[in-house]
């Protein structure tokens, strides 16, 4: 683990939890319009 | 529809869970045995001397309650369960009331954990050296302890009885729900292990009270509904 | 369309937000004293994802409420999709503390009570999982998760106020403490509701999403049933 005084850590964990609140909304959103383009 | 008919109802119910209980004794031997197989284990391995002074009320309060937890697991969960099992629970929604059906059921719950308890807690505080200095407290947390649990295992056995796997869904269910009462049951009972005042007792007595209330409100709103489901 | 466009803008409005959150995060709002180096940053980011999970809980009450007393499929769906995001922003909220517990106290684990307390969440609406698996029949899987959600919900309170308050906690005083007053700097405080309000957004818009997708799911369903 870095040394707490740097950002580096906060700025991991931040970046790891956007990216996969990202993924997730992208694959979702991606679900949703391949299943209404079917209608 | 007057609250004089429903109680006698309710215990038009309760009194045909203890027949139906003297008759077969599942319910009495699970919680029973289980109640005692623990006890004696945990008394033999572990004994009042394997523990210092110190930590005494805190461990023993913990191993009392988690002894009396699980043996109420192994035998609350029977009471719809066994319903559904025997095709019975049809003639008992057309004979009854479900909050008739609730109350019964749940003052079954509530007796059969307090014979549990007055069985299974005397022998714990001799084999294990439990010594008590705020006797009173430490009872009145026990009875609010016992209606906590049991409201909570009623209303989750009714639950699981509509669902298929029941034995293990009833303590995935039950557990998570319970532990908030737990913790303050295991604190309360160590607080009255080394004070006599009530006023040491209370704040745990309050919240067990507070969630058994609460717990009380929502079953009879949502027993109908599970009921009738 | 502008249907269409008016979503469209407004997914762009949250991400830009977001941006600016991040940004005031790091570099706007000072260094919180008591706390050992930057960790206090955090809270820019583990209060919001708390405040959600909140959130997405109380909406899946509300939707299961409303499933009980109207009995449409799309409610059961909508509290089902709602408390999975609730079990996603728990975890999440759950790892950022249990990192601040790290670089704070040395321990990432050591079972305080809000730590405690937040187990037997993730615990209790993953049992909520594991009774709607348990149901094969639709409308009865709806009753009775709905109705143990609703149990769940009314043991929440004292997870959350009463168990914390009973053990001493490590744990930072929450926003508002015992007080009733808040105690942060004027410019963190702003970085933070701009967080709430970000997060909020982002929820907003995954709960509408796995809404949308339960809908086609289920008139699918219907169609092939007809």
């Amino acid at each position: 683990m870095p040394p707490a005084e740097s950002l580096v850590w906060i700025a991991g964990v931040t970046t790891i939890i956007w990216v996969g609140l990202f993924a997730y909304c992208l694959a979702l959103t991606r679900r949703v319009r391949r299943l209404e383009g079917d209608e | 529809m007057s609250a004089s008919s429903l109680a006698t109802e309710a215990l038009a119910v309760f009194a045909k869970e203890l027949r139906s209980e003297l008759r077969s004794r599942v319910a009495v031997n699970s919680i029973g045995l289980f109640g005692l197989t623990t006890l004696v284990a945990v008394a033999y391995q572990i004994g009042p001397y394997q523990i210092h002074e110190q930590d005494r009320p805190h461990l023993l309060a913990a191993m009392l309650w988690i002894i009396l937890f699980f043996a109420a697991l192994s035998g609350l969960q029977r009471v719809f369960v066994k319903e559904e099992d025997a095709h019975t629970a049809k003639t008992l929604r057309l004979a009854a009331r479900p909050l008739a059906v609730w109350a019964g059921k749940l003052l079954f719950n509530v007796a059969l954990l307090a014979a549990l308890q007055a069985f299974l807690v005397p022998l714990y505080g001799v084999l294990m050296g439990m010594q008590v200095r705020g006797v009173v407290p430490l009872i009145a947390l026990l009875a609010a302890g016992c209606v906590a649990m049991a409201l909570t295992a009623t209303i989750v056995a009714a639950i699981i009885a509509r669902a298929s796997g029941s034995g293990t869904l009833f303590a995935i269910l039950a557990v998570p729900l319970m532990l908030p009462l737990l913790v303050m049951l295991i604190a309360g009972t160590r607080v009255a292990m080394t004070s006599p005042r009530w006023s040491d007792v209370l704040p745990a007595l309050q919240g067990v009270g507070a969630l058994a209330g609460v717990t009380l409100v929502a079953s009879v709103y949502l027993f109908p509904v599970v009921w009738h489901d | 369309m502008t249907d269409k466009a008016a979503i469209g803008f407004w997914h762009w409005l949250v991400g830009a937000w977001m941006l600016l959150v991040i940004y005031g995060a790091f570099f706007y709002a000072p260094t919180a004293q008591g706390f050992v180096g930057e960790s206090a940053r955090i809270v820019f980011f583990h209060v919001p994802l708390a405040w959600v999970a909140v959130l997405a809980f109380c909406v899946n009450l509300w939707t299961s409420l409303r499933y009980l007393a109207r009995r449409d499929p799309l409610d059961d769906a909508r509290a089902a999709a709602a408390a999975r995001l609730g079990l996603v922003f728990s975890v999440l909220a759950t790892v950022t503390g249990s990192l601040f517990a790290k670089v704070m106290w040395g321990e990432f684990w050591n079972w305080d009570p809000r730590q405690i307390s937040i187990v037997i969440l993730l615990l209790v609406y993953a049992a909520y999982f594991a009774l709607r698996e348990a149901i094969a029949d639709e409308e009865r899987r709806g009753g009775l998760a709905a109705a143990y959600a609703t149990l769940a919900f009314v043991t929440m309170p004292f997870l959350v106020f009463v168990v914390p308050r009973i053990y001493f906690s490590l744990h930072p005083d929450t926003l508002i403490n015992v007080r009733g007053s808040i105690d942060m700097d004027s410019r963190m405080l702003q970085v933070l509701l701009a967080a709430l309000v970000g997060f909020t957004g982002i929820f907003v818009w995954l709960y509408t999403l796995e809404v949308r997708l339960a809908r086609v799911l289920i008139e699918r369903q219907q169609r092939e049933e007809s």
